[in-house]
């Protein structure tokens, strides 16, 4: 083939996979994947931090004890961005941890708890990122320290730390707690910032929700039982909403994010539900310093 | 020499001498004390605003004008509780409040800024700019807590 006609031919090829499927079931749901990527806040990893920021083009800093990792742009361009992925490129992506070419993705991006979403959410969510307006900007490359660039380490880490797999209900609780579970294990991934980390920066399974460091370094809370039984269901849930607390303080830059970009779009039940789970937490005491 | 008159005299050395250390110097945990009572406070009559603001309950305009005029004035009173003695206390405070000083004053500033002008729109008949306002004073809070505040774990 001459080049243009190549060009042509992925040209065209592209914009058939990016030009929106309408409400076809065939693939996911795209008004259901714009929920599930909000609660899952994709937006606040792959978008810069300042006004006018392109969504979903990256450039956002993750500062961490091994380096700055930069958030990838995940438009559906077919240059810099995913366009050119298939949906089970996605699915293998965010269940696995792995990139189409087999690389392994390094963990800052939460496939450790983004595993435990559903097939059928995935399709929804890779639905609705197909409707994405693409954009050429390219992803800014990671800023790691020596050791960590290594991309094949993270086999070794895996190996050590991650279980791949979507979340089973747990047949002992009820329907509300199950969906509180997931929202929080797999589409919130709070255990990201809430669960403390040990020194290769894996989750602690035994400390769930804990407390840790946010990816801005600052104290992110415990939020067990043991803490959050000082609040009633009505103050999580306004907490949940505005960023204010019970006592008229507001919530730091980095929940606050969470709050604007995910949590506050949560419909009433998956709140309910998301707070019900909570509930039943083990309590866990604080970190020591 | 009088022994009584010496006496007296002795005395009130000795109290004004205690009465000047007394006011000269709070001692820095105490100060710490009363910085977080002023904050408290502060929260208290936030709180209501910030739900107001964001459409969560509903608004009430006597309420605004009321609890800004409180802010108003605690907002002039954790400063001086701010002083370096009391760095080496346990508080929320990280030591950047005194190695960038310059900085926390000015958060400081635009704070007070962003309450008074809270205080004149709410006097008025425009809701929509006083929500505006109460959004300014709550952004002017996270601006000094976000750099200059650590919650111990």
């Amino acid at each position: 083939m001459t080049d243009i006609k190549k060009v042509l031919f992925v040209g065209i090829i592209c914009f058939l996979l990016w030009f929106p499927q309408g409400s076809a079931e065939a693939g996911g749901n795209i008004k259901r994947g714009e929920y599930l990527a909000k609660v899952a806040n994709c937006i606040g990893c792959h978008t810069e931090n300042r006004e006018g920021a392109v969504p979903f083009v990256g450039g956002r800093a993750l500062k961490t004890p091994f380096g700055t990792f930069y958030g990838p742009n995940i438009t559906p361009d077919c240059d810099v961005g995913i366009g050119r992925w298939a949906e089970a490129d996605f699915i293998r992506a965010m269940r696995y941890g792995v990139r189409p070419d087999g690389a392994a993705y390094f963990p800052a991006f939460p496939y450790p708890s983004y595993t435990k979403i559903t097939d059928n959410d995935l399709r929804d969510i890779w639905a609705y990122l197909r409707t994405v307006k693409p954009d050429k900007r390219p992803s800014q490359a990671h800023d790691l320290g020596f050791f960590f660039q290594w991309r094949f380490l993270i086999w070794f880490w895996k190996w050590l730390f991650f279980t791949p797999g979507p979340f089973e209900n747990d047949p002992r609780q009820a329907p509300l707690i199950n969906r509180g579970a997931y929202l929080a294990q797999a589409v919130g991934h709070c255990g990201e910032c809430h669960t403390p980390r040990n020194f290769l920066g894996a989750t602690k399974s035994n400390r769930y929700l804990a407390g840790g460091k946010g990816p801005d370094g600052k104290n992110v809370p415990n939020i067990t039982p043991i803490r959050l039984q000082k609040w009633s269901d009505q103050e999580v849930k306004y907490y949940l909403t505005t960023g204010v607390m019970p006592d008229g303080d507001v919530a730091n830059k980095m929940m606050n994010e969470v709050i604007q970009n995910a949590t506050s779009v949560l419909k009433p039940d998956d709140m309910s539900a998301l707070i019900s789970y909570l509930r039943l937490l083990p309590r866990l005491a604080d970190e020591s310093k | 020499m009088n022994k009584r008159l010496f006496t007296v005299v002795l005395s009130l050395v000795v109290c004004i001498a205690f009465a000047v250390t007394a006011f000269s110097q709070m001692k820095p945990d105490v100060m710490v004390k009363q910085r977080q009572a002023a904050m408290t406070l502060q929260g208290k009559y936030f709180g209501p605003l910030a739900g107001m603001a964001q459409g969560k309950v509903p608004y009430d305009a006597k309420i605004v004008a009321r609890n800004a005029g409180y802010l108003n004035v605690l907002n002039k009173m954790p400063w001086d509780g701010f002083d370096p003695s009391t760095a080496s206390e346990k508080s929320a405070a990280l030591p950047a409040v005194y190695s960038d000083n310059a900085k926390f004053k000015k958060v400081a500033d635009d704070m007070q800024a962003a309450v008074a002008k809270l205080v004149s729109v709410s006097k008025g008949k425009d809701d929509a700019a006083t929500k505006a306002a109460i959004g300014a004073v709550g952004k002017s809070c996270g601006a000094c807590h976000d750099n200059f505040r650590q919650k111990p774990m």
